[in-house]
């Protein structure tokens, strides 16, 4: 999906701009090695060491790991947390290196490294010709906290916008950037709205406890599934589905889980949407009146969920600290089609 | 009391400490020197290995230094001097105790000691105890034990020693010690202050160890008195101050900061009755640290604890048994940042056993049970057997039941991420040991094996929500083969020792069937001295072997050796004054190394040592 937007993006900015989503261009010509196949970024073991990139072809003939280490002969950095990606560029945020690793994201070749400006940096997205970066600051101060705006031709940090505290994933709709407010180590119930003309924040939106995932439909709107806060927090509270429409910034529904309730890894593909809840993986479409009440698949639980072309990948992390598996499910038969061994900590599914 | 015969009975008793029967004369002067005798007469069937004063004095910066290239433990160091632990026998960090006069001090927080913070310096001796030992040290003696000592002195004396240090790095230290004593007093001080900017630089790279800079301060006091030939008080106090920067990783800088300080202090006194010797003890364990995630802000997160030991241990000698009990009350109690006001009382009964069968046989039997308001504790008991077959040759056998109790972070942590959780049990386990000793005039030769099987170990895991939390997850079994040799020649103005050890040691998740991580097959360390009238020439070499980074196996780094060598010449400048000048070169070959990955070790560096004894 999040291709599918900067396929948009780019269109609404008169760029040229080739189409990769899986299926829909077979015939034309690879861009790179690790053109039309599957990226999931490793965050990597989390107090010394490096993430790293892993690749597997869209058929899920090739899978190969380490693909940044290869093709430039260093590390990547601490904690990968996450990839964005901007016409023929991905951007890959590393966490503890507070570094953005600037490559060609078919064939992994790097560009260039945003090193100054970052303060625990967390999800990339690009609109207006711009790149935005959430940023936690200092994790352990909460009025700190903003989004880095980059500057896609040098590469460099060049203004920075205050937000919320507990910035996490972001994206572009309708010329806006919505970022979600998880809270860090805390918990927030926000969704701000930026606005890359003026690159300042134009709206809040409170949502549920603890928003971990967006996704949009076709008809553009924002869902927002919020996990709620865990028992541990002593003030347990429900997830929530929050539907936004864009074009007001306004709530327009509202879906209410059980208070032991906590679902997360929220997708949508073919205005159908997907989440995880309770080691159960449940779908409904956007059109839905109510939860659904029965599951997808049973048993199972990711570490990253996304959906695509009528397939589930999920990730395992295992005891996070050995390598972990990316796992195929066919969603008509409900079967593993594979399960492909990919770096430590897998974090982050990309449609390439 | 004998005086002339004190000191020589320290000597024989630290040489010889599992090997010889005492008479009932030398048990009263044992119970006035030492200041831990159960590690004398309740470690029959066990590896002990003792490290002393000149051996301290090569390595004396940290107890990872010493016990790097002086036993078989592992360690694992977050860069040098940094946060450092522990692998004994391919057990992990808290399953290594430390053990201070006696007392069990590793940290209530963490379950764990950082060998940096602890200076070995001013101690008599460093012992190494392999094997499980909970039923007399507590939680976390299951790879083995640590332990420092004080012995106290009841004659006329008057010693004072000043070193002073400089090295690669801008690394300088000072230690002065003095000791004093008559038949009724004996007195002990000791400080050393390290301070080191430690910016090496990390071969292969064109980088530095940027955030690495480092202080520390020990103090340590020891007052005996002997108010009557049947009682004796002694107090004890140890207070370390460590003030550190956090080296970052090749991948990630760093600008951490660490503040630390641990303060021990301990109120004994003994009572000596023809063959019934009683002590009660009353001791204070504070620890604090403030961690600053960044140095150049004043935001800090802090956890300490506070522990009040009383400690009541009757001993009865009759004929050829040694029967002792022990009665220890703790109250413990921690804050900080992540845990909040939690408290912990327990209460423990121990009861020791040997029994002299003949000159050449013993064995022991030792029992613990606690009982704990937090969790339950398991029943402990350790047995052991020495066999003397002949002059020379020993066999010593062991079994062992021991625990590890999990920490206030286990069961208390509340923060971002992470949560505790209060149904933890212990960590428990069982084990077994085989050891062999050859002692002839010029060598000693010592072979052990091992088994030990550990269950319910305390693993920090995502759970369902995602948050990190402790749980008693996995079984692990170790088991590995333990060879030493000790080489001593002595000829005109010559003076030879060669000390080597090797360990192969294999620690498996019974899961997986995986090498546990940081755990090396192979480690080996070679020590030789050679002395030749007041001049010292030393090589220290130690060879760790590849350890896995992943539990999977799938990543690992690789083995190296390194090499230290040192020269010192004494120089006796008036009588009862005397001089040392020392140099050493640390890492000789200039060898690129981790022990961690991601986290280089120095360079090749230097260091100089002036000694003044007076």
């Amino acid at each position: 999906m999040k291709i599918k937007h900067a396929i948009l993006a780019s269109l609404t900015l008169g760029l040229v701009f080739t189409s990769c989503e899986n299926g829909d261009d077979d015939n034309r010509q690879s861009l790179g090695d690790y053109d039309r196949g599957i990226l999931i970024s490793n965050e990597g073991p989390f107090q010394n060491g490096t993430g790293t990139v892993s690749y597997v072809s869209y058929d899920l003939e090739v899978a190969e790991n380490e693909i940044y280490k290869k093709v430039n002969g260093e590390d990547l950095g601490n904690i990968v947390q996450s990839m964005g990606f901007y016409n023929k560029k991905a951007f890959v945020v590393v966490n503890n290196s507070n570094s953005i690793v600037v490559v060609d994201r078919f064939t992994f070749k790097k560009l260039g490294e945003i090193k100054e400006g970052l303060l625990n940096p967390r999800y990339f997205t690009a609109a207006n010709g711009k790149g935005y970066v959430t940023n936690w600051g200092d994790p352990n101060d909460n009025n700190d906290d903003f989004v880095a705006i980059i500057n896609l031709v040098d590469f460099t940090v060049e203004g920075t916008i205050p937000v919320e505290f507990g910035p996490e994933v972001l994206e572009e709709e309708n010329d806006m950037v919505y970022v979600v407010h998880q809270g860090a180590w805390g918990y927030n119930n926000k969704i701000s709205v930026i606005d890359p003309a003026s690159d300042k924040v134009v709206k809040t939106i409170p949502v549920g406890d603890v928003p971990n995932s967006i996704a949009f439909d076709d008809a553009d709107n924002l869902w927002v599934m919020c996990g709620g806060k865990p028992e541990y927090s002593g003030a347990e509270s429900n997830g929530m589905l929050v539907k936004i429409n864009t074009a007001t910034n306004t709530v327009a529904n509202t879906f209410e889980f059980t208070t032991t309730d906590h679902p997360k890894q929220l997708d949508i593909e073919d205005n159908i949407i997907y989440y995880a809840l309770n080691k159960n993986i449940y779908s409904m479409p956007a059109s839905a009146a109510s939860l659904p009440t029965s599951a997808l698949l049973e048993n199972v639980s990711f570490y990253a969920m996304r959906v695509d072309d009528e397939k589930l990948y999920g990730t395992d992390a295992k005891d996070f600290n050995s390598r972990g598996d990316l796992t195929i499910y066919n969603l008509n038969s409900k079967e593993i089609i594979k399960t492909i061994p990919v770096g430590i900590i897998p974090g982050g599914i990309y449609f390439n | 009391m004998a005086h002339s015969k004190t000191f020589l009975v320290v000597l024989m008793v630290f040489q010889f400490l599992a090997l010889h029967a005492q008479s009932d004369n030398t048990i009263v002067l044992e119970e006035v020197v030492l200041s831990d005798v159960k590690l004398l007469h309740f470690s029959n069937g066990r590896k002990v290995s003792v490290l002393k004063d000149s051996v301290i004095q090569r390595n004396g910066a940290s107890l990872t230094d010493l016990l790097q290239f002086n036993s078989t433990i592992y360690f694992k160091e977050n860069g040098y001097g940094m946060i450092s632990s522990p692998s004994f026998r391919g057990t992990n960090a808290s399953q290594t105790a430390v053990v201070w006069n006696g007392i069990n001090i590793n940290s209530q927080l963490s379950g764990q000691t950082d060998f940096n913070t602890i200076s070995p310096q001013n101690y008599k001796d460093v012992v190494v105890r392999s094997g499980g030992g909970s039923v007399q040290f507590g939680s976390g003696a299951i790879g083995g034990s640590i332990h420092l000592n004080d012995s106290f002195l009841f004659q006329e004396h008057y010693d004072n020693k000043l070193v002073l240090g400089y090295g690669s790095y801008n690394a300088k230290n000072i230690n002065y010690s003095t000791a004093y004593g008559t038949d009724k007093w004996s007195l002990n001080f000791g400080t050393t202050y390290k301070t080191s900017e430690n910016d090496y630089k990390y071969l292969g790279t064109d980088r530095k160890n940027e955030n690495g800079a480092y202080n520390n301060l020990d103090v340590k006091a020891t007052v005996g008195y002997l108010f009557s030939k049947a009682n004796v008080l002694k107090l004890y106090h140890n207070t370390f101050i460590g003030d550190r920067d956090f080296s970052g990783t090749l991948t990630a800088p760093a600008k951490d900061h660490y503040k630390d300080v641990t303060s021990r202090s301990l109120l004994e006194w003994g009572n000596f009755k023809d063959h019934k010797i009683s002590r009660l003890k009353l001791a204070y364990l504070y620890e604090k640290y403030r961690y600053y995630p960044d140095k150049e802000k004043s935001d800090f997160s802090f956890g300490s604890s506070n522990n009040m030991v009383l400690n009541y241990d009757y001993k009865y000698n009759i004929g050829k048994f040694v029967l002792n009990g022990i009665a220890d009350f703790n109250v413990i109690t921690v804050e900080g940042t992540n845990i909040e006001n939690a408290h912990r009382n327990l209460f423990s009964g121990t009861f020791l056993l040997t029994h002299h069968l003949s000159e050449k046989f013993r064995y022991g039997i030792n029992i613990r049970k606690e009982v704990v308001t937090d969790y339950d504790s398991p029943f402990l008991f350790s047995m052991d057997t020495n066999y003397q077959l002949t002059d020379n040759y020993s066999i010593n056998v062991n079994a062992s039941k021991n625990y590890r109790v999990p920490t206030f972070n286990d069961l208390y942590w509340v923060g971002a991420g992470a949560v505790g959780n209060k149904e933890l049990t212990p960590e428990s386990s069982l084990q077994a040991e085989l050891g062999q000793l050859l002692s002839k005039e010029n060598y000693t030769l010592g072979l052990t094996a091992y088994y030990i099987v550990s269950e319910d170990l305390i693993q920090w895991k995502p759970n369902d929500a995602g948050n990190w939390m402790p749980v008693n997850i996995k079984d692990v079994y170790n088991y590995g083969l333990e060879a030493s040799l000790d080489v001593r020649q002595q000829w005109h103005n010559n003076q030879l020792s060669w000390k080597n050890q090797y360990a192969y040691t294999k620690s498996v998740d019974k899961d997986t069937n995986k090498q546990l991580i940081y755990v090396p097959y192979h480690k080996i360390t070679s020590n030789i001295a050679y002395q030749y009238k007041a001049w010292e020439l030393y090589n220290q070499l130690l060879y760790n072997g590849q350890v896995y980074t992943t539990s999977d196996n799938s990543d690992f780094l690789q083995g190296y050796v390194l090499s230290n060598v040192g020269v010192g010449r004494t120089f006796e400048i008036e009588n009862g004054i005397s001089a040392n000048v020392g140099v050493k070169i640390n890492n000789l070959f200039n060898k690129n190394y981790q022990n961690v990955a991601y986290r280089p070790m120095p360079n090749r560096n230097y260091q100089l040592n002036i000694s003044i004894k007076f």
